[in-house]
């Protein structure tokens, strides 16, 4: 071919594919700008540091060492090898030139060789876990789809490593063949004829039809990530993970309120850009709690679920006509598998490339809750409770500070000036014969470090946090708005809190609604004062492991704090699932008041801190005491549930506050 | 004008069809009823309206949800009735939603007052009654269900006149129809209504444990319950669990046998007047709850109560 033919063919097949790829990529980008406003363009730093450590470190994906390191050979590969597509086209029309000065160097022609055996490397590797480990996370998944892709890439590759050694064996290369060993060493098995010429033109035309067939496919299929992953990162969560973005009931136009998800045409852009982003690597599937305990509920299929539906109803929905798109529940996902979901955000944690999936959940839930008042029905209760009692239990709200009977703790009244730090108790450890230990164990801890505190008394009221997850946020609402009103008027300006959950919410989602102050775990308090020397207590012997609560660590990175504490009185244990990493209890996501349908996840929880061979089971949460200690009992085991702050005052000779058996 | 649907039982309107006339009368202008079924000519008698309309056909001797929603919509349609209002039982209920279907007019269900006007401000009832609803009603044709006893109802007269339709029913409409009512089985006391409940816990060992739990519930008149720990080792269904996520109870006396008493518990016995406890822990947190209790072995103490009721009672 002469170089204006080959240039005539050249923009002929990037037309081609350009016009297939621009054709999906203009449906998906006004899909994206039809979605529901949400705000994430604040934090800019936050946001170049997350794209700088989860996308081009990876991070997220080196949670799992060796498919981590396949990916980013295959990924790092990927950026390395992209001058080469335009190598590739400059050579295809004329074969003596390359891009002015980097085609010449040495050092990149070694990088190329190297990224090329590295990325056959990882492709061979994604096969060897797909076909000989068959791990169970992709169950579910497109697997003859990313078969397709993965040989594609090795093709793309096989054919660019192909026409570097028939370029080096023409002398065709502008760099030393040395610094490509790989091109080299395969350049010898071709001559300096006529055939080697052709061949030259086969391989690099071969390389730019794949390279440019795999951009017109990539809109289309589950390798879309490609595009969309580093965008979705980019508009992930910068801060606050444990925050739910709240509904605004105060917007004038009625039509405009949005309650939930019903459809596809109720989905923020971030929530359809999460579904275009997911590639069912099924890593969130893999750290599932509901779906580990053998629950309809896997965080992978909830997302193809609803991409599927995006998908199929998202031209109809741009078409502007009297499209009546079909609700999300039952179609796109079952009942069942809304509810099934604790909250525990396992799967957020464990997703590279920052698909939000408790947001999805709870904005399904708030439509069937407010809208359809369709739910679990045995969760009413829970829910009318809150309503009438302030409190999920029903408990006379006169009883709120019964459990400091004897304790001598002040009661914040009306008027009173503020203490230094407002101790907000909570309804479990108000309520609960179990849960109130930690907070009597707390306030004595408190007192005897000389801690100027005191609590609300009945003016606390729930925070709201049970009926939100469960998605009443009107409920919510209305007791954030009493209890931010109750300690503005207080001018409470730090807390401590004893339940992850309540510290999440008013820590996170309190300033909403205007209500800042400074939200310390009591775990987080108590290790200040052993560190100030104020509190000292015996170190024991005693095999103790932790078990992090979902909404202190995952959610709030409070991992040091309890773990400081239980290393000061008693010998460590890990358990292998720790950390942020945590596996829930199974109360999360209003868990606590509904009804589990299958296999246990407390009592797998359980199972797993007594085979740490500990004999007592720390814990930082009045939910994860009640969830744990049923499911120890349930297992039949000896293992003793505390909370860190009770086996603190224990070893603090405070022991003698009645411990339920 | 406005039409209602009637229901009856043994030859006359039912007090819930009679209150969602009186709400009818508030809307203003004629009323007609709407009648179906076995002994609806002897109802249409009493009821006070304009003109009570009765449906007769040979295939509506059993309630057929579809073919009343296609009568209702044949006669709103004939009437060019403004409004279509029926009383907010089950049945009723279930024909107005398919009316609401067959017409593609939205339904407003549990309606507790109306202003009239366009659109029509309705006040519903949501929330298993927890909240009260104000709504706007967009719509050609108000379909409204009437939340039964939120208003007082018309006393029964004789109406204008009654007229008898015929309805032209095709075999959709009678695919859902009641084939055969069944009673509640006799003997076994509802663990709602019981006045005397014994449940036992995670102490009663095993689902054979159950037997001197079920011997005293059967000596006491009472039902039978259990605590979530036995549902979770499936020792009884979850139907006999008693607390936040199963029964509520209200018995004069409940006595918890083997139970710890966790707060979930408690949350579903609140409406006990009086509680027994039963436990080898007197430590347990049943006994802050409890008016009276047993330290002892449920499987020692029960045989040993139920012997003496034996004895007392020869």
């Amino acid at each position: 071919m002469t170089t204006a033919a080959s240039a005539l063919a050249l923009v002929a097949v990037l037309a081609a594919a350009g016009i297939v790829f621009g054709r999906r990529a203009l449906l998906l980008v006004n899909l994206v700008r039809a979605g529901k406003p949400v705000q994430r363009f604040d934090d800019l730093p936050a946001r170049v540091r997350s794209e700088a450590v989860v996308v081009l470190g990876q991070k997220k994906l080196f949670q799992r060492l060796v498919p981590g390191l396949i990916h980013a050979f295959i990924f790092w590969g990927f950026l390395v090898l992209f001058p080469t597509i335009v190598m590739a086209m400059i050579g295809a029309v004329s074969k003596g030139h390359s891009i002015p000065w980097l085609g010449s160097q040495g050092w990149f022609a070694f990088l190329v060789d190297l990224f090329c055996v590295l990325v056959l490397v990882g492709v061979a590797g994604a096969f060897w876990i797909r076909k000989v480990q068959k791990p169970e996370r992709f169950k579910g998944s497109h697997k003859g789809e990313a078969d397709l892709i993965l040989l594609w890439i090795a093709g793309i590759v096989l054919s660019l490593l192909l026409w570097h050694a028939s370029r080096i064996a023409l002398g065709l290369n502008e760099y030393p063949a040395g610094w490509s060993p790989l091109a080299n060493a395969i350049s010898n098995a071709f001559g300096t004829g006529t055939t080697t010429e052709a061949l030259e033109r086969a391989f690099v035309w071969a390389h730019l039809l794949l390279v440019l067939g795999f951009l017109a496919y990539l809109p289309h299929s589950k390798h879309l990530h490609i595009m969309t992953a580093a965008v979705n990162v980019w508009f992930g969560r910068t801060r606050a993970r444990g925050r739910l973005e709240p509904l605004d009931f105060t917007i004038e136009d009625e039509s405009a309120m949005r309650f939930g998800s019903n459809t596809i045409a109720d989905m923020t852009w971030k929530q359809m850009v999460d579904t275009m982003s997911c590639t069912e690597c099924g890593r969130c599937q893999d750290v599932c709690p509901a779906y580990a305990t053998g629950k309809e509920l896997s965080p992978k299929l909830l997302i193809m679920g609803l991409r599927d539906q995006l998908f199929a109803e998202g031209p109809s929905l741009l078409s502007g006509a009297d499209f009546q798109p079909s609700p999300l529940v039952p179609n796109a996902v079952s009942d069942e598998v809304v509810w099934d979901c604790v909250t525990c955000g396992a799967c957020v944690q464990e997703c590279p490339v920052a698909i939000e999936h408790v947001d999805h959940i709870v904005d399904l839930r708030r439509h069937l809750v407010m809208v359809e008042g369709r739910f679990p029905s045995e969760g009413e209760t829970m829910l009318r409770d809150v309503e009438r009692s302030q409190n999920p239990w029903g408990k006379p709200q006169a009883e709120r500070a019964d459990w400091t009977e004897g304790l001598g703790v002040r009661v914040l009244q009306p008027g009173e000036p503020p203490p230094e730090v407002l101790y907000w108790v909570g309804c479990a450890a108000s309520f609960d014969e179990r849960a109130r230990v930690t907070a009597q164990s707390t306030a004595k801890l408190m007192q005897a470090a000389g801690v100027d505190f005191a609590i609300l008394g009945p003016r606390e009221c729930c925070t709201g946090d049970p009926a939100r997850r469960m998605g009443n946020e009107y409920t919510y609402q209305s007791y954030a708005q009493q209890n931010v009103a109750t300690m503005n008027e207080a001018g409470v300006t730090k807390i401590v809190a004893s339940c992850p959950h309540c510290f999440n919410t008013l820590a996170n989602e309190y300033p909403d609604f205007g209500g800042r102050y400074e939200v310390v775990h009591h775990t987080e308090l108590l290790t200040q004062l052993l560190e100030e020397g104020r509190l000292q207590p015996a170190a024991g012997t005693e095999e103790i492991t932790y078990h992090d609560s979902c909404y202190l660590a995952r959610h709030n990175d409070v991992l040091a704090a309890p773990r400081a504490i239980v290393s000061r009185i008693g010998r460590p244990l890990e358990m292998a699932r720790s950390g942020k990493r945590t596996f829930c209890c199974g109360a999360g996501g209003a868990h606590m008041w509904l009804e589990e349908r299958g296999n246990q996840i407390n009592e797998e929880r359980a199972r797993e801190a007594a085979e740490t061979g500990a004999s007592t089971l720390a814990v930082a949460c009045p939910f994860c005491t009640i969830m744990l200690d049923d499911g120890a009992r349930q297992n039949g085991s000896e293992l003793r549930v505390a909370d860190v702050a009770t086996l603190l005052a224990e070893a603090m000779g405070e022991g003698e506050t009645p411990v339920t058996a | 004008m406005n039409l209602v649907l009637v229901e009856h039982t043994e030859g006359a309107p039912t007090d819930v069809s009679l209150q969602a006339l009186a709400l009818a009368a508030g809307l203003g202008g004629e009323t007609h009823a709407l009648l179906i079924g076995p002994g609806a000519v002897e109802a249409a008698a009493t009821v006070p309206v304009a003109v009570a309309h009765v449906a007769e056909h040979p295939s509506l001797q059993a309630f057929a949800p579809d073919a009343w929603a296609s009568i209702i919509c044949t006669l709103a349609e004939r009437l060019g009735a403004s409004a279509v209002i029926a009383p907010g039982s089950g049945p009723a209920t279930d024909a107005m939603a398919r009316a609401a279907v067959r017409l593609g007019e939205p339904l407003a269900a549990n309606v507790t007052a109306i202003t009239p006007g366009s659109p029509l401000l309705l006040t519903r009832v949501r929330w298993g009654g927890s909240l009260l609803e104000e709504a706007r009603l967009h719509s050609g044709r108000a379909l409204l269900t009437v939340a039964p006893h939120s208003v007082a109802a018309l006393a029964p007269a004789a109406p204008g006149s009654v007229e008898t339709l015929t309805p032209e029913l095709a075999d959709a409409d009678l695919v859902v129809q009641v084939r055969d009512r069944v009673a509640p089985p006799a003997g076994g006391v509802s663990l709602a209504d019981a006045k005397v409940v014994v449940t036992g816990g995670r102490g009663v060992g095993s689902a054979e444990g159950f037997a001197p739990v079920e011997e005293l519930a059967a000596l006491l008149g009472g039902a039978v319950g259990c605590s979530r720990a036995v549902t979770m080792s499936g020792w009884r269904p979850h139907t006999d669990q008693v607390g936040q996520t199963g029964n509520k109870i209200a018995p004069d006396i409940y006595i918890a046998c083997g139970v710890s008493g966790a707060t979930q518990h408690i949350a579903g016995t609140k409406g006990a007047k009086r509680i027994l406890a039963v436990n080898t822990d007197p430590e347990a947190p049943i006994m802050s709850v409890a008016d009276y209790a047993v330290i002892g072995d449920l499987h020692e103490v029960l045989p040993a109560v139920s012997a003496e009721l034996r004895r007392r009672r020869g």
